[in-house]
C-alpha cells in the first residue's frame, strides 16, 4: 500500500502522468474511485479486497482523457488496475480506444475481491467473477505492485448456473429470461459501468429508426438485453460491473459468460489478454468453421 | 389519533382476507416490492434493508401506454388508455418510503393533474411500518423525515412486543380501510408503541435543508459539481430507483403501419441526452452540469416551488451507485 | 399443428449480389418454392445488424432466414466472413435465451444455385411449421396490447392500407 503512495506520488511529481485513477478509503470494508491530479492526494490511494470497481471505464471519458493535456503536451494516465481490469485495458487498445504510450498502469496483483461492500473476505464473500480467475498477476503493466497471496478455492457458481439454464427446454429457458429482464429498467447502468461499452451514441438512444425501443416492458426489455449481450460477445473480459451495477439484480453475467464460453470453444479466443493480436469479432478467419451455414 | 393491536397471527389472516377480496397486495422483498400471492411468505421485519427499488413503479409505472391511436386516411383515432381501479394495499413500507406520495402529489397536480397518477394514488393504502435499519447512506432525518414517521401512511404498525403490532390509524382513508376487518383488532396501548418507537436509534441528521437551499442558490458555478461529474457514470441508477424522480419520456410505439400506441416511460436527467436539444446544443453537455441539476433540483427547485425537499432520505441512490457517489455526503458538504 | 391453416410468416434477408440473384434465377428457371417468405434484399451479409432480426420478431415473424455468398465469393471480400463470426454468437445467444434453433437459419447461396435457394426456403418453412407459431415472442409482443379491443370500430376504408402507407 505504502509502495502505491510513493509511486503515485512520484509519477505525479516528476509529471510522467497527469492523474492517477485509483481507490480511496471510505470506511473499513468499502473503496471509492478517485483521480488524483496532485502528489499530496496520492496518499489517498489504497488498494485491497474492497476495490471492486473497474477503473479502465474512465479511460474512454472525453473529460478524464482531456485531463493528460497538459500545456500543449500530452502526459500519459495513470491507472490502478487489477489483472482483470488490465484485460479491460488491453481489449480497449486493440479496438483503438486508446493507446498503450497514453496509460500508464500500475498493475496490482490480486487474489480477489468481495461481492459486495462491507462483507468480510473469505471464500463465501468471494465475487463470482474472481473464482474462474487466472490471472492473479497483470499481464501487462508498467509497476507491478502488492503481496501475491492465495485465492480462496470455491466453485464456479455462474458457471453452474449456465448449466442449469442449459438443462431447461428453450420454452422455460425463454420464460426464465423474459422473468428476469422484466425486471429491468433501463437505467443503463450496465451499460455506464462497462468499460467496453463506449459508443459516443448507444444503439438504443438512436431513434430514426428506432431499432431498440427505449420503453421498459417485456419486448423492449429483452430487445436491449439481447444487444446488450450480443455486442459485448468475444468481447467481454468477465469484470462482473454491469451485474453489481445492476439495482434489479438481473443475472446478466450468465449472458456474459456464456458468450465467452462460445468465444473461448469455437474460436479458442479470450478476449483483452494479447495486444498482439486482433480483436475477435473485428477480425476473420478464411478458416473459421462453416457449421452454422446450410 | 385512534390505535389498535393486532397479533402476529391475525396480520397473517388480515393479508389473507386482502388477497381473497381481490387486491393486489404488495410487500418488500429484496431487490423490489413484490405482488404477494400467499401472504404467509410475507416476513416483517423492521431491521431490513430497504428495497433496491422504491414502490413508485406502482404508481408512476416505468412504462405505461396513455393512449392509443390508429391512423386513418385523414384522420387518426384515438383512445385514452384506462388506469386498472384494482386496490392496491402494500404492505411493510418503509417511513422513508411511505413519505414519497406526499411530495410526488405537488408535482403530479401543479399545472396538470396527472389522471394515471391520482387514480392509482386513490386506489392505494399504505400501511407502514417502523423503521430499525440504519446504515450509512439513510439520511431520512436530515430531509425532515424518522424512522418511525407515519407521514404518508394510512395505517403503521409498530411492533410492541414479540407477538403484536400496534396499528396506528392515520387516515381516514386508513380506517375506512379496516373497517371491514375489524374483527382481527384489538383495543390499543398507545403508550406500549411510544416506548418502543422512542427506543428506536435515529439516524444522525447531516445536513441542515435551509443552509443547503442557500449554499445552493448562491455557489450554481461551483467547482465541484465537476469534481463529482468525473466520477459519475451517467446511468440514471440513481434516479430510477429514487421514491420521488419523476421524470419521464413520452414515446410513440408503431406496432404496424397504421395503428401504435403513446407510452410514458421512466427518463433520468443524468442521461446525456436528457437535455439534447434537436438542433445538436446540448445545455447540460458535461456529467458535472448534470449532476449539479440533480442535487438542485431535489434539494432547492423543487423547495422553491412546492416547500418541500425531492428527497425522502432512504440512501437508495447512493447505495446502489457503481462508483459510490454518496448524496449525504455531497449535500452535507454543500456548506461554507 | 393445431390449426391446420397457419402459414408461418418467414423473413429471409439476403445479399443482393448472390442469394438475391439465386432467388432470381429461381424464378425465371420457374422453380417453386413456398410463398411464407418475405425477402428483404441488403447489400451484404455483413451488413444485417441483429437487431433487423430482432425487428422481424417483434413484428411477428415466426422464421427468418440469413443468406449470403459462399465465403470466398463475397463482393466485398470479407463481408460474409466477418458476418460469420458474429453470426455464430447470435445464434448461440438466442439459443440460449430459448429460441430454438430452426427459427433462425443461416445459409450460403450463389447466384447459380436457384435450385438450392428453393431448397432452403423449402426446409426453413417445413421446420417452422413444425415448431408452430412463435408463441413465446407473441408474449413479450402482448403486453400492453391487451386494451386493442376496446377500440372503437373505424370505418375499414379510412385504414391506410400497408402499400399505401409508404
Amino acid at each position: 500500500m505504502e509502495e502505491l503512495k510513493k509511486l503515485a506520488k512520484e509519477l505525479l511529481e516528476n509529471k510522467t502522468v497527469a492523474a492517477v485513477i485509483g481507490y480511496q478509503q471510505v470506511d473499513d470494508k468499502r473503496t471509492k474511485p478517485i483521480i488524483v491530479t496532485t502528489p499530496e492526494d496520492a496518499s489517498k490511494l489504497v488498494f485491497n479486497e474492497y476495490c471492486l470497481n473497474n477503473l479502465a471505464v474512465y479511460l474512454t471519458k472525453a473529460r478524464i482523457k482531456n485531463l493528460a493535456k497538459q500545456n500543449g503536451t500530452t502526459l500519459k494516465l495513470g491507472i490502478v488496475a487489477k489483472p482483470c481490469d488490465i484485460h479491460a485495458i488491453v481489449a480497449l487498445i486493440q479496438e483503438s480506444q486508446l493507446k498503450r504510450e497514453d496509460v500508464y498502469i500500475i498493475g496490482m496483483n490480486c487474489h480477489g475481491v468481495v461481492k459486495d461492500y462491507g462483507m468480510d473476505f473469505s471464500g463465501e464473500t468471494l465475487a463470482t467473477k474472481c473464482t474462474p480467475c487466472d490471472s492473479h498477476k497483470p499481464l501487462y503493466s508498467d509497476s507491478n505492485l502488492g503481496e501475491v497471496k492465495d485465492t480462496p478455492k470455491v466453485s464456479d457458481e455462474v458457471l453452474e448456473k449456465i448449466q442449469a439454464v442449459e438443462k431447461m427446454s428453450h420454452k422455460e429457458r425463454f420464460e426464465y429470461f423474459k422473468k428476469e429482464f422484466d425486471k429491468c429498467i433501463k437505467c443503463y447502468a450496465c451499460r455506464a459501468a462497462c468499460p467496453l461499452c463506449y459508443c459516443q451514441r448507444c444503439i438504443t438512444d438512436k431513434t430514426v429508426p428506432r431499432w431498440v425501443e427505449s420503453s421498459p416492458h417485456s419486448r423492449g426489455n429483452f430487445s436491449w438485453n439481447v444487444v446488450r449481450a450480443f455486442h459485448l460477445s468475444g468481447r467481454c473480459i468477465g469484470c462482473g460491473e454491469c451485474e453489481r451495477a445492476c439495482p434489479m439484480d438481473i443475472p446478466l453475467s450468465l449472458l456474459n459468460r456464456r458468450m465467452t464460453e462460445t468465444a473461448k470453444q469455437a474460436f479458442a479466443y479470450v478476449s483483452g489478454r494479447s495486444l498482439d493480436t486482433p480483436t475477435l469479432v473485428g477480425s476473420y478467419d478464411v478458416k473459421d468453421s462453416d457449421e452454422l451455414f446450410m | 389519533m385512534d390505535e389498535k393491536i393486532i397479533s402476529k397471527q391475525n396480520l397473517v389472516n388480515f393479508c389473507k382476507d386482502i388477497v381473497a377480496n381481490g387486491h393486489n397486495l404488495l410487500a418488500p422483498g429484496k431487490t423490489e416490492y413484490n405482488l404477494i400471492q400467499d401472504p404467509s411468505e410475507i416476513v416483517l421485519d423492521t431491521k431490513s434493508k430497504p428495497t433496491k427499488a422504491s414502490y413508485k413503479t406502482f404508481v408512476f409505472p416505468k412504462a405505461e401506454p396513455i393512449l392509443y391511436y390508429k391512423r386513418g386516411k385523414n384522420d387518426v383515432v384515438m383512445l385514452d388508455a384506462k388506469v386498472d381501479e384494482k386496490k392496491t394495499v402494500i404492505f411493510g413500507a418503509k417511513p422513508c418510503d411511505t413519505n414519497s406520495f406526499n411530495i410526488l402529489n405537488k408535482i403530479f397536480n401543479w399545472d396538470y393533474k396527472d389522471d394515471f397518477y391520482n387514480e392509482r394514488v386513490k386506489n392505494f393504502i399504505v400501511i407502514g411500518l417502523m423503521c430499525e435499519y440504519s446504515d450509512r447512506y439513510c439520511f431520512c432525518t436530515s430531509v425532515g423525515s424518522s424512522p418511525v414517521s407515519e407521514k404518508g401512511s394510512d395505517l403503521f404498525l409498530v411492533p410492541i412486543d414479540e407477538n403484536n403490532y400496534a396499528v396506528r390509524i392515520v387516515t381516514d382513508k386508513g380506517k375506512e380501510f379496516i373497517g371491514a376487518y375489524s374483527k382481527y383488532f384489538t383495543e390499543g396501548a398507545p403508550e406500549k408503541s411510544k416506548a418502543a418507537e422512542e427506543k428506536v436509534k435515529q439516524p444522525e441528521v447531516a445536513f441542515d435543508s435551509k443552509q443547503v437551499h442557500e449554499w445552493l442558490g448562491k455557489n450554481f458555478e461551483h467547482p465541484k459539481w465537476d469534481g463529482v461529474g468525473d466520477l459519475c457514470l451517467s446511468c440514471a441508477q440513481c434516479a430510477f430507483v429514487c421514491p420521488v424522480c419523476h421524470c419521464f419520456d413520452l414515446v410513440d410505439e408503431d406496432y404496424s403501419y397504421t395503428e401504435g400506441r403513446r407510452m410514458k416511460n421512466w427518463d433520468g436527467c443524468q442521461f446525456g441526452h436528457f437535455t439534447l436539444h434537436a438542433s445538436g446544443h446540448n445545455p447540460r453537455d458535461i456529467q458535472g452540469k448534470r449532476y449539479r441539476q440533480r442535487i438542485n433540483h431535489k434539494f432547492k427547485y423543487y423547495v422553491d416551488k412546492f416547500d418541500e425537499i425531492l428527497c425522502t432520505g432512504c440512501g437508495r441512490c447512493s447505495r446502489g451507485c457503481a462508483v459510490s457517489i454518496d448524496i449525504k455526503e455531497i449535500v452535507a458538504n454543500c456548506t461554507d | 399443428m393445431s390449426d391446420k391453416n397457419w402459414e408461418p410468416k418467414i423473413v429471409a434477408f439476403v445479399c443482393n449480389w448472390c442469394t438475391y440473384t439465386g432467388a432470381d434465377l429461381a424464378g425465371t428457371s420457374r422453380l417453386k418454392y413456398p410463398t411464407n417468405v418475405k425477402l428483404i434484399r441488403v447489400m451484404c451479409s455483413g451488413g444485417i445488424d441483429p437487431v433487423f432480426i430482432l425487428k422481424a420478431f417483434e413484428r411477428g415473424a415466426d422464421g427468418i432466414l440469413v443468406s449470403g455468398c459462399h465465403p470466398n465469393d463475397c463482393h466485398y471480400n470479407a463481408g460474409n466472413f466477418h458476418a460469420r463470426r458474429r453470426w455464430t454468437f447470435f445464434d448461440e445467444l438466442l439459443e440460449y435465451l430459448g429460441v430454438e434453433k430452426g427459427r433462425l437459419q443461416f445459409s450460403w447461396v450463389s447466384a447459380s444455385e436457384g435450385k438450392k435457394f428453393v431448397d432452403v426456403v423449402s426446409k426453413v418453412v417445413n421446420d417452422v411449421k413444425e415448431m408452430g407459431p412463435f408463441k413465446s415472442y407473441d408474449e413479450l409482443n402482448s403486453e400492453f396490447m391487451t386494451k386493442f379491443p376496446d377500440m372503437p370500430e373505424i370505418d375499414k376504408n379510412m385504414i391506410i392500407k400497408e402499400e399505401e402507407a409508404v
